[in-house]
Protein backbone atom coordinates (compact mmCIF):
# COMPACT_ATOMS: atom_id res chain seq x y z
CA UNK A 1 0.00 0.00 0.00
CA UNK A 2 0.78 3.42 -1.01
CA UNK A 3 -0.26 6.50 1.17
CA UNK A 4 0.25 10.20 1.09
CA UNK A 5 -0.03 12.26 3.77
CA UNK A 6 -0.47 15.88 3.61
CA UNK A 7 2.16 15.46 1.55
CA UNK A 8 3.69 19.58 0.63
CA UNK A 9 6.09 20.19 -2.67
CA UNK A 10 6.99 23.49 -3.56
CA UNK A 11 10.04 25.17 -5.71
CA UNK A 12 11.35 28.46 -5.61
CA UNK A 13 11.15 30.14 -9.12
CA UNK A 14 12.11 33.40 -10.13
CA UNK A 15 8.77 34.91 -9.54
CA UNK A 16 8.47 33.50 -5.70
CA UNK A 17 7.09 30.50 -4.57
CA UNK A 18 5.49 27.93 -7.40
CA UNK A 19 3.33 25.51 -5.21
CA UNK A 20 3.12 21.93 -6.73
CA UNK A 21 2.15 19.61 -3.89
CA UNK A 22 -0.53 21.41 -1.75
CA UNK A 23 -1.12 19.18 1.40
CA UNK A 24 -2.25 15.85 -0.82
CA UNK A 25 -3.15 13.06 0.86
CA UNK A 26 -3.92 9.99 -0.99
CA UNK A 27 -4.24 6.62 -0.93
CA UNK A 28 -3.40 3.76 -3.78
CA UNK A 29 -5.94 1.29 -3.47
CA UNK A 30 -4.06 -2.18 -3.61
CA UNK A 31 -3.01 -3.99 -6.79
CA UNK A 32 -5.14 -1.17 -8.48
CA UNK A 33 -3.14 0.44 -11.32
CA UNK A 34 -3.77 3.82 -11.20
CA UNK A 35 -2.87 6.82 -13.66
CA UNK A 36 -2.29 10.54 -12.97
CA UNK A 37 -3.33 13.14 -15.57
CA UNK A 38 -2.19 16.48 -15.24
CA UNK A 39 -1.44 19.16 -17.80
CA UNK A 40 2.38 20.29 -19.10
CA UNK A 41 4.29 21.41 -15.45
CA UNK A 42 1.76 20.10 -13.07
CA UNK A 43 3.99 18.51 -11.19
CA UNK A 44 3.54 15.23 -11.98
CA UNK A 45 7.12 14.09 -12.09
CA UNK A 46 7.70 15.79 -9.21
CA UNK A 47 4.59 13.67 -7.85
CA UNK A 48 6.19 10.70 -9.11
CA UNK A 49 9.59 11.38 -8.06
CA UNK A 50 8.18 11.08 -4.13
CA UNK A 51 6.35 8.51 -4.60
CA UNK A 52 9.35 6.82 -5.45
CA UNK A 53 11.06 8.43 -3.11
CA UNK A 54 13.87 9.81 -5.08
CA UNK A 55 13.10 13.21 -3.71
CA UNK A 56 11.72 14.22 -0.30
CA UNK A 57 8.61 16.32 0.51
CA UNK A 58 9.12 19.72 1.70
CA UNK A 59 6.46 18.32 4.19
CA UNK A 60 4.25 15.10 5.24
CA UNK A 61 4.91 11.94 4.48
CA UNK A 62 4.79 8.88 2.27
CA UNK A 63 3.79 5.76 3.57
CA UNK A 64 4.46 2.34 2.01
CA UNK A 65 5.42 -1.09 2.89
CA UNK A 66 6.35 -2.74 -0.61
CA UNK A 67 9.41 -2.32 -3.12
CA UNK A 68 8.25 0.64 -5.39
CA UNK A 69 10.35 0.74 -8.43
CA UNK A 70 12.37 3.62 -9.63
CA UNK A 71 10.27 5.83 -12.63
CA UNK A 72 10.34 3.26 -15.35
CA UNK A 73 13.04 3.70 -18.17
CA UNK A 74 15.10 6.49 -15.71
CA UNK A 75 18.42 5.51 -16.27
CA UNK A 76 19.79 8.35 -14.64
CA UNK A 77 20.83 5.88 -11.59
CA UNK A 78 23.40 4.17 -13.18
CA UNK A 79 27.10 4.93 -13.38
CA UNK A 80 28.02 6.14 -17.02
CA UNK A 81 31.83 4.58 -16.42
CA UNK A 82 30.38 1.21 -16.01
CA UNK A 83 29.08 -1.52 -17.76
CA UNK A 84 25.21 -2.56 -17.87
CA UNK A 85 27.10 -5.99 -16.09
CA UNK A 86 28.21 -3.87 -13.55
CA UNK A 87 25.33 -1.25 -12.90
CA UNK A 88 22.90 -4.66 -12.92
CA UNK A 89 24.79 -6.68 -10.15
CA UNK A 90 24.71 -3.26 -8.01
CA UNK A 91 21.28 -2.57 -8.74
CA UNK A 92 20.70 -6.08 -7.58
CA UNK A 93 22.95 -5.83 -4.28
CA UNK A 94 21.10 -2.94 -2.89
CA UNK A 95 17.70 -4.52 -3.70
CA UNK A 96 18.70 -7.41 -2.22
CA UNK A 97 18.21 -9.64 -5.18
CA UNK A 98 20.78 -12.40 -6.47
CA UNK A 99 23.22 -10.39 -8.87
CA UNK A 100 23.85 -13.53 -11.30
CA UNK A 101 19.99 -13.77 -11.28
CA UNK A 102 19.31 -10.11 -12.49
CA UNK A 103 22.67 -10.02 -14.52
CA UNK A 104 21.58 -12.89 -16.67
CA UNK A 105 17.56 -11.81 -17.32
CA UNK A 106 19.10 -8.01 -18.07
CA UNK A 107 21.74 -9.10 -20.06
CA UNK A 108 19.21 -11.62 -22.24
CA UNK A 109 16.31 -9.15 -22.21
CA UNK A 110 18.02 -6.01 -23.01
CA UNK A 111 19.56 -7.26 -26.32
CA UNK A 112 22.05 -5.20 -26.00
CA UNK A 113 24.61 -8.30 -26.70
CA UNK A 114 28.41 -7.33 -26.56
CA UNK A 115 27.47 -3.96 -25.99
CA UNK A 116 26.75 -5.03 -21.94
CA UNK A 117 30.12 -5.41 -21.42
CA UNK A 118 30.80 -1.78 -22.41
CA UNK A 119 30.42 1.18 -20.32
CA UNK A 120 26.82 2.97 -20.16
CA UNK A 121 27.46 6.00 -21.08
CA UNK A 122 28.82 4.87 -24.97
CA UNK A 123 24.95 3.66 -25.29
CA UNK A 124 22.63 5.65 -27.70
CA UNK A 125 19.24 6.68 -25.81
CA UNK A 126 17.30 4.03 -26.88
CA UNK A 127 19.89 1.54 -25.79
CA UNK A 128 20.00 3.32 -22.60
CA UNK A 129 16.29 3.03 -22.28
CA UNK A 130 16.15 -0.65 -23.22
CA UNK A 131 18.74 -1.43 -20.55
CA UNK A 132 16.96 0.26 -17.80
CA UNK A 133 13.84 -1.18 -18.59
CA UNK A 134 15.84 -4.61 -18.49
CA UNK A 135 16.87 -4.03 -14.95
CA UNK A 136 13.45 -2.87 -13.69
CA UNK A 137 11.79 -5.84 -15.05
CA UNK A 138 14.48 -7.95 -13.74
CA UNK A 139 13.75 -7.20 -10.26
CA UNK A 140 10.31 -7.92 -8.78
CA UNK A 141 8.83 -5.02 -7.64
CA UNK A 142 5.09 -4.50 -5.96
CA UNK A 143 4.65 -0.95 -7.48
CA UNK A 144 6.01 -0.28 -10.78
CA UNK A 145 6.08 3.84 -11.11
CA UNK A 146 5.63 5.43 -15.05
CA UNK A 147 6.90 8.34 -16.33
CA UNK A 148 5.47 9.44 -19.32
CA UNK A 149 5.01 6.65 -22.14
CA UNK A 150 6.41 3.18 -22.08
CA UNK A 151 7.55 3.85 -25.73
CA UNK A 152 11.41 3.21 -26.33
CA UNK A 153 13.60 1.04 -28.83
CA UNK A 154 11.92 -0.18 -32.40
CA UNK A 155 8.08 -1.30 -32.98
CA UNK A 156 9.67 -4.77 -32.12
CA UNK A 157 11.16 -4.63 -28.76
CA UNK A 158 8.26 -2.02 -27.47
CA UNK A 159 6.16 -5.11 -28.33
CA UNK A 160 8.48 -7.16 -26.73
CA UNK A 161 8.78 -5.27 -23.51
CA UNK A 162 4.85 -4.33 -23.52
CA UNK A 163 4.03 -8.21 -23.08
CA UNK A 164 6.33 -8.97 -20.70
CA UNK A 165 5.07 -5.47 -18.55
CA UNK A 166 1.29 -6.63 -19.03
CA UNK A 167 2.47 -10.16 -17.46
CA UNK A 168 3.93 -8.74 -14.97
CA UNK A 169 0.95 -6.42 -13.89
CA UNK A 170 -0.87 -9.42 -12.85
CA UNK A 171 1.20 -9.36 -9.63
CA UNK A 172 2.07 -5.55 -9.65
CA UNK A 173 0.68 -2.62 -9.58
CA UNK A 174 1.35 0.20 -11.43
CA UNK A 175 1.47 4.05 -11.03
CA UNK A 176 1.72 6.04 -14.16
CA UNK A 177 1.87 9.89 -15.35
CA UNK A 178 0.58 10.80 -18.18
CA UNK A 179 -0.92 13.57 -19.88
CA UNK A 180 -1.47 11.45 -22.91
CA UNK A 181 -5.24 10.11 -22.09
CA UNK A 182 -4.19 6.73 -24.95
CA UNK A 183 -1.49 5.86 -22.41
CA UNK A 184 -3.70 6.17 -19.58
CA UNK A 185 -7.07 4.06 -21.15
CA UNK A 186 -4.93 1.21 -21.72
CA UNK A 187 -2.54 0.80 -18.72
CA UNK A 188 -5.01 1.94 -15.80
CA UNK A 189 -8.29 0.88 -13.60
CA UNK A 190 -8.66 4.23 -12.53
CA UNK A 191 -7.24 7.87 -12.70
CA UNK A 192 -5.93 11.07 -10.48
CA UNK A 193 -6.05 14.17 -11.78
CA UNK A 194 -3.50 16.70 -10.53
CA UNK A 195 -4.26 20.22 -11.08
CA UNK A 196 -3.37 23.40 -8.67
CA UNK A 197 -1.70 21.25 -6.07
CA UNK A 198 -4.47 19.09 -5.49
CA UNK A 199 -5.01 15.43 -6.35
CA UNK A 200 -8.18 13.76 -6.65
CA UNK A 201 -8.44 10.34 -7.06
CA UNK A 202 -11.62 8.87 -9.46
CA UNK A 203 -12.52 5.30 -9.33
CA UNK A 204 -13.85 5.65 -12.56
CA UNK A 205 -11.78 6.06 -15.54
CA UNK A 206 -14.17 7.20 -17.55
CA UNK A 207 -14.85 9.97 -14.99
CA UNK A 208 -11.53 10.88 -14.65
CA UNK A 209 -10.76 11.05 -18.73
CA UNK A 210 -14.08 13.57 -18.97
CA UNK A 211 -13.06 15.64 -16.08
CA UNK A 212 -9.47 15.68 -17.50
CA UNK A 213 -10.86 16.76 -21.02
CA UNK A 214 -13.19 19.60 -19.17
CA UNK A 215 -9.36 20.61 -17.58
CA UNK A 216 -8.10 20.81 -20.43
CA UNK A 217 -10.66 22.83 -22.89
CA UNK A 218 -10.87 25.27 -19.88
CA UNK A 219 -9.48 28.94 -21.24
CA UNK A 220 -6.73 29.57 -19.26
CA UNK B 1 -10.80 2.15 0.02
CA UNK B 2 -9.14 -1.64 1.30
CA UNK B 3 -5.95 -1.62 3.42
CA UNK B 4 -5.32 -1.71 7.20
CA UNK B 5 -4.80 1.43 8.45
CA UNK B 6 -1.09 2.05 9.51
CA UNK B 7 -0.88 2.22 13.31
CA UNK B 8 1.89 3.81 14.24
CA UNK B 9 3.33 4.34 17.58
CA UNK B 10 6.03 6.92 18.39
CA UNK B 11 7.07 5.37 21.93
CA UNK B 12 7.30 1.72 20.74
CA UNK B 13 10.29 1.20 18.85
CA UNK B 14 9.64 -2.31 16.26
CA UNK B 15 13.05 -4.32 16.93
CA UNK B 16 11.96 -6.14 13.34
CA UNK B 17 11.57 -3.38 11.76
CA UNK B 18 15.19 -1.96 13.13
CA UNK B 19 17.18 -4.97 12.29
CA UNK B 20 15.66 -4.72 8.72
CA UNK B 21 17.11 -0.95 8.32
CA UNK B 22 20.24 -2.22 9.31
CA UNK B 23 20.33 -5.42 6.97
CA UNK B 24 19.55 -3.18 3.96
CA UNK B 25 22.15 -0.18 5.05
CA UNK B 26 24.73 -2.95 5.62
CA UNK B 27 23.77 -4.33 1.58
CA UNK B 28 23.61 -0.76 0.42
CA UNK B 29 27.01 0.15 1.69
CA UNK B 30 28.56 -3.00 0.94
CA UNK B 31 27.33 -2.52 -2.66
CA UNK B 32 28.84 1.26 -2.85
CA UNK B 33 31.76 -0.27 -1.58
CA UNK B 34 31.95 -2.73 -4.98
CA UNK B 35 31.40 -0.35 -7.01
CA UNK B 36 33.57 2.66 -5.86
CA UNK B 37 36.18 -0.06 -6.45
CA UNK B 38 35.85 0.10 -9.74
CA UNK B 39 35.43 3.90 -10.28
CA UNK B 40 37.98 5.31 -7.69
CA UNK B 41 40.94 5.16 -9.86
CA UNK B 42 39.07 5.91 -13.35
CA UNK B 43 38.34 3.09 -15.94
CA UNK B 44 42.65 2.57 -15.64
CA UNK B 45 43.30 -1.02 -15.26
CA UNK B 46 46.90 0.00 -13.39
CA UNK B 47 44.97 3.05 -11.55
CA UNK B 48 45.28 0.64 -8.04
CA UNK B 49 49.55 0.80 -8.69
CA UNK B 50 48.71 4.49 -8.20
CA UNK B 51 47.68 4.62 -4.71
CA UNK B 52 50.89 2.71 -3.84
CA UNK B 53 52.99 5.14 -5.84
CA UNK B 54 51.82 8.09 -4.71
CA UNK B 55 52.61 7.72 -1.05
CA UNK B 56 56.25 5.87 -2.29
CA UNK B 57 57.48 8.68 -4.40
CA UNK B 58 56.67 11.40 -1.34
CA UNK B 59 58.53 9.27 0.75
CA UNK B 60 61.66 8.47 -1.28
CA UNK B 61 61.87 12.71 -2.51
CA UNK B 62 61.82 13.12 1.64
CA UNK B 63 63.92 10.33 1.92
CA UNK B 64 66.63 11.44 -0.52
CA UNK B 65 66.83 15.30 1.07
CA UNK B 66 67.33 14.13 4.45
CA UNK B 67 70.08 11.43 3.33
CA UNK B 68 71.52 14.69 1.36
CA UNK B 69 71.46 16.98 4.47
CA UNK B 70 73.42 14.14 5.93
CA UNK B 71 70.33 14.71 8.52
CA UNK B 72 71.52 12.39 11.94
CA UNK B 73 68.26 9.39 12.39
CA UNK B 74 65.42 10.91 13.70
CA UNK B 75 65.48 9.92 17.35
CA UNK B 76 66.76 6.49 16.77
CA UNK B 77 64.04 5.25 14.29
CA UNK B 78 65.31 4.00 10.63
CA UNK B 79 64.67 6.88 8.08
CA UNK B 80 62.69 4.58 5.84
CA UNK B 81 59.74 3.31 8.40
CA UNK B 82 59.98 6.72 9.87
CA UNK B 83 59.11 8.55 6.80
CA UNK B 84 56.92 6.16 5.67
CA UNK B 85 54.85 6.24 9.18
CA UNK B 86 54.62 9.83 8.96
CA UNK B 87 53.42 10.04 4.92
CA UNK B 88 50.88 6.72 5.35
CA UNK B 89 49.74 8.28 8.42
CA UNK B 90 48.93 11.15 7.40
CA UNK B 91 46.99 9.61 4.36
CA UNK B 92 44.80 7.70 6.86
CA UNK B 93 43.21 11.13 7.88
CA UNK B 94 43.73 13.10 5.08
CA UNK B 95 42.25 10.71 2.60
CA UNK B 96 38.98 9.96 3.55
CA UNK B 97 38.06 13.43 4.11
CA UNK B 98 39.52 14.57 0.72
CA UNK B 99 37.09 11.36 -0.75
CA UNK B 100 33.83 11.72 1.05
CA UNK B 101 34.04 15.67 0.70
CA UNK B 102 32.81 15.78 -3.22
CA UNK B 103 31.15 12.56 -2.88
CA UNK B 104 27.72 14.44 -2.61
CA UNK B 105 28.02 15.92 -6.02
CA UNK B 106 29.24 13.00 -7.75
CA UNK B 107 26.82 10.60 -5.97
CA UNK B 108 24.11 12.33 -7.06
CA UNK B 109 22.30 9.60 -10.15
CA UNK B 110 23.23 7.08 -6.85
CA UNK B 111 20.75 8.69 -4.06
CA UNK B 112 17.57 8.38 -7.17
CA UNK B 113 17.53 5.04 -5.44
CA UNK B 114 15.57 5.44 -2.26
CA UNK B 115 17.12 3.26 -0.28
CA UNK B 116 20.79 5.04 -0.69
CA UNK B 117 21.18 7.98 1.70
CA UNK B 118 24.12 10.53 1.77
CA UNK B 119 25.32 8.74 4.64
CA UNK B 120 25.90 5.42 2.93
CA UNK B 121 27.59 6.85 0.26
CA UNK B 122 29.84 8.62 2.45
CA UNK B 123 30.53 5.98 4.87
CA UNK B 124 31.22 3.78 1.46
CA UNK B 125 34.04 6.03 0.25
CA UNK B 126 35.32 6.84 3.67
CA UNK B 127 35.56 3.51 4.85
CA UNK B 128 36.82 2.06 1.48
CA UNK B 129 39.39 4.77 1.85
CA UNK B 130 40.45 3.39 5.08
CA UNK B 131 40.74 0.16 3.99
CA UNK B 132 42.58 0.99 1.16
CA UNK B 133 45.53 3.10 3.08
CA UNK B 134 45.34 0.59 5.65
CA UNK B 135 46.57 -1.82 2.59
CA UNK B 136 48.88 0.94 1.42
CA UNK B 137 50.20 0.97 4.70
CA UNK B 138 50.83 -2.68 5.04
CA UNK B 139 51.79 -3.29 1.60
CA UNK B 140 54.81 -0.53 1.57
CA UNK B 141 56.25 -1.85 5.06
CA UNK B 142 56.34 -5.03 4.21
CA UNK B 143 58.54 -3.12 0.72
CA UNK B 144 60.52 -1.76 3.07
CA UNK B 145 61.51 -4.91 4.57
CA UNK B 146 61.97 -7.10 1.84
CA UNK B 147 64.50 -3.84 0.69
CA UNK B 148 66.26 -4.84 3.51
CA UNK B 149 65.22 -1.63 5.59
CA UNK B 150 64.68 -2.66 9.70
CA UNK B 151 60.45 -2.66 10.28
CA UNK B 152 59.33 -4.23 13.70
CA UNK B 153 56.40 -3.34 14.99
CA UNK B 154 57.06 -2.07 19.00
CA UNK B 155 53.20 -2.50 19.82
CA UNK B 156 51.16 -3.54 16.98
CA UNK B 157 47.57 -2.46 19.37
CA UNK B 158 48.44 0.54 20.03
CA UNK B 159 49.30 0.90 16.16
CA UNK B 160 45.85 -0.14 15.40
CA UNK B 161 44.72 2.62 18.43
CA UNK B 162 47.09 5.18 16.79
CA UNK B 163 46.06 4.91 13.04
CA UNK B 164 41.73 4.56 14.17
CA UNK B 165 42.29 8.03 15.95
CA UNK B 166 43.80 9.10 11.97
CA UNK B 167 40.92 7.51 10.38
CA UNK B 168 38.31 8.20 12.26
CA UNK B 169 39.12 12.17 12.49
CA UNK B 170 39.40 11.66 8.38
CA UNK B 171 35.54 10.27 8.54
CA UNK B 172 34.34 12.97 10.78
CA UNK B 173 36.17 15.90 8.86
CA UNK B 174 34.48 13.98 6.00
CA UNK B 175 31.39 13.96 6.69
CA UNK B 176 31.75 17.82 8.19
CA UNK B 177 32.92 19.28 4.70
CA UNK B 178 30.63 17.03 2.64
CA UNK B 179 27.26 18.33 4.15
CA UNK B 180 28.94 22.01 4.36
CA UNK B 181 30.26 21.93 0.72
CA UNK B 182 26.70 21.69 -1.44
CA UNK B 183 25.44 24.28 0.93
CA UNK B 184 28.75 26.65 1.04
CA UNK B 185 30.68 25.45 -1.96
CA UNK B 186 33.85 27.78 -0.80
CA UNK B 187 34.71 24.91 1.70
CA UNK B 188 36.28 23.20 -1.18
CA UNK B 189 39.09 25.96 -1.55
CA UNK B 190 38.97 25.41 2.19
CA UNK B 191 40.12 22.42 2.72
CA UNK B 192 42.23 22.44 -0.02
CA UNK B 193 44.50 24.77 1.63
CA UNK B 194 44.57 23.39 4.98
CA UNK B 195 45.19 19.57 3.68
CA UNK B 196 47.86 21.37 1.54
CA UNK B 197 50.31 23.47 3.12
CA UNK B 198 49.47 24.35 7.04
CA UNK B 199 48.23 20.42 7.88
CA UNK B 200 51.36 18.53 5.98
CA UNK B 201 53.34 21.23 6.62
CA UNK B 202 52.73 20.85 10.99
CA UNK B 203 51.89 17.53 11.25
CA UNK B 204 55.13 15.81 12.20
CA UNK B 205 55.10 13.53 8.55
CA UNK B 206 58.98 14.26 8.19
CA UNK B 207 60.02 15.67 11.98
CA UNK B 208 59.20 14.47 15.32
CA UNK B 209 57.51 17.24 18.09
CA UNK B 210 60.87 16.91 20.23
CA UNK B 211 63.42 18.47 16.94
CA UNK B 212 61.11 21.58 16.59
CA UNK B 213 62.16 24.37 18.74
CA UNK B 214 59.82 24.88 21.53
CA UNK B 215 57.90 28.27 21.10
CA UNK B 216 56.92 27.18 17.80
CA UNK B 217 56.39 23.96 19.30
CA UNK B 218 53.98 25.13 21.34
CA UNK B 219 51.45 26.21 18.61
CA UNK B 220 52.33 22.67 16.39
CA UNK B 221 50.97 21.39 19.52
CA UNK B 222 47.31 22.70 18.87
CA UNK B 223 47.26 19.86 15.55
CA UNK B 224 45.41 16.75 16.92
CA UNK B 225 47.52 15.28 13.64
CA UNK B 226 50.88 16.00 14.74
CA UNK B 227 49.82 14.24 18.44
CA UNK B 228 48.17 11.24 16.10
CA UNK B 229 51.41 10.60 14.14
CA UNK B 230 53.64 11.43 17.48
CA UNK B 231 51.64 8.77 19.04
CA UNK B 232 51.61 6.30 15.82
CA UNK B 233 55.20 6.66 15.89
CA UNK B 234 55.86 5.72 19.63
CA UNK B 235 53.70 2.96 19.30
CA UNK B 236 55.64 1.95 15.94
CA UNK B 237 59.65 2.06 17.31
CA UNK B 238 61.21 0.33 19.58
CA UNK B 239 63.72 2.91 20.27
CA UNK B 240 61.24 5.99 20.32
CA UNK B 241 58.96 7.37 22.96
CA UNK B 242 56.62 10.31 22.45
CA UNK B 243 56.95 12.89 25.18
CA UNK B 244 54.51 15.19 23.31
CA UNK B 245 51.42 13.20 22.03
CA UNK B 246 48.71 12.79 24.16
CA UNK B 247 45.85 10.05 23.83
CA UNK B 248 43.36 12.04 25.71
CA UNK B 249 43.85 15.63 23.48
CA UNK B 250 43.87 13.05 20.31
CA UNK B 251 40.33 10.73 20.69
CA UNK B 252 39.07 14.11 21.97
CA UNK B 253 39.62 15.18 18.42
CA UNK B 254 38.91 12.54 16.53
CA UNK B 255 35.67 11.31 18.54
CA UNK B 256 34.21 14.80 18.84
CA UNK B 257 34.97 15.94 15.09
CA UNK B 258 33.12 12.59 14.39
CA UNK B 259 30.10 13.51 16.47
CA UNK B 260 30.30 16.85 15.25
CA UNK B 261 30.31 15.79 11.69
CA UNK B 262 27.40 13.60 11.64
CA UNK B 263 25.56 16.10 13.57
CA UNK B 264 26.21 18.50 10.68
CA UNK B 265 25.27 15.76 8.08
CA UNK B 266 22.05 14.80 9.80
CA UNK B 267 21.02 18.86 10.15
CA UNK B 268 21.86 19.71 6.75
CA UNK B 269 21.41 16.47 4.21
CA UNK B 270 18.03 17.19 3.13
CA UNK B 271 19.33 20.92 1.94
CA UNK B 272 22.76 19.31 0.54
CA UNK B 273 20.53 17.06 -1.80
CA UNK B 274 18.36 19.31 -3.05
CA UNK B 275 20.91 22.17 -4.05
CA UNK B 276 21.70 21.93 -7.27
Amino acid sequence: MIRLVDVSKRYRTQAGHKVVLDKVNLEFPVGASVGILGLNGAGKSTLIRIIGRAEPPDSGRMECDQRVSWPLGYSGGFQGNLTARENARFVARIYGEDPRYIEAFTEEFSELGEYFDEPVKSYSAGMQSRFAFSVSLACNFEYYLVDEALETGDARYREKFRLAFEERRANASVILVSHNEQTIRRNCDMAAILHDGSLVLYEDLKEALYEYNVLQNRPR
Amino acid sequence: MSGTPVVRSASAVDAGRVIRGIEVQARVINALMLRETKTRYGNYKIGFLWGLIEPAVSVSIFVAIFSVLRQDQPSGMPLVPFMLVGFVGFSMFKDPWGQMQAAIGHSRQLLAFPQVSTFDVLMAKGLLEVAITLFVFVFLLCMAALLGYEVRVERPLGVLMACALLCTLGLGMGFLFAAVEPIIPSVKQLSGQLMGRPLYFSSGLFFTAEAIPGAVLDYLLWNPVLHMIELLRGEFFHGFETAYGSWLYASGWSFGTLAAGLTVHQALRRRAISTK
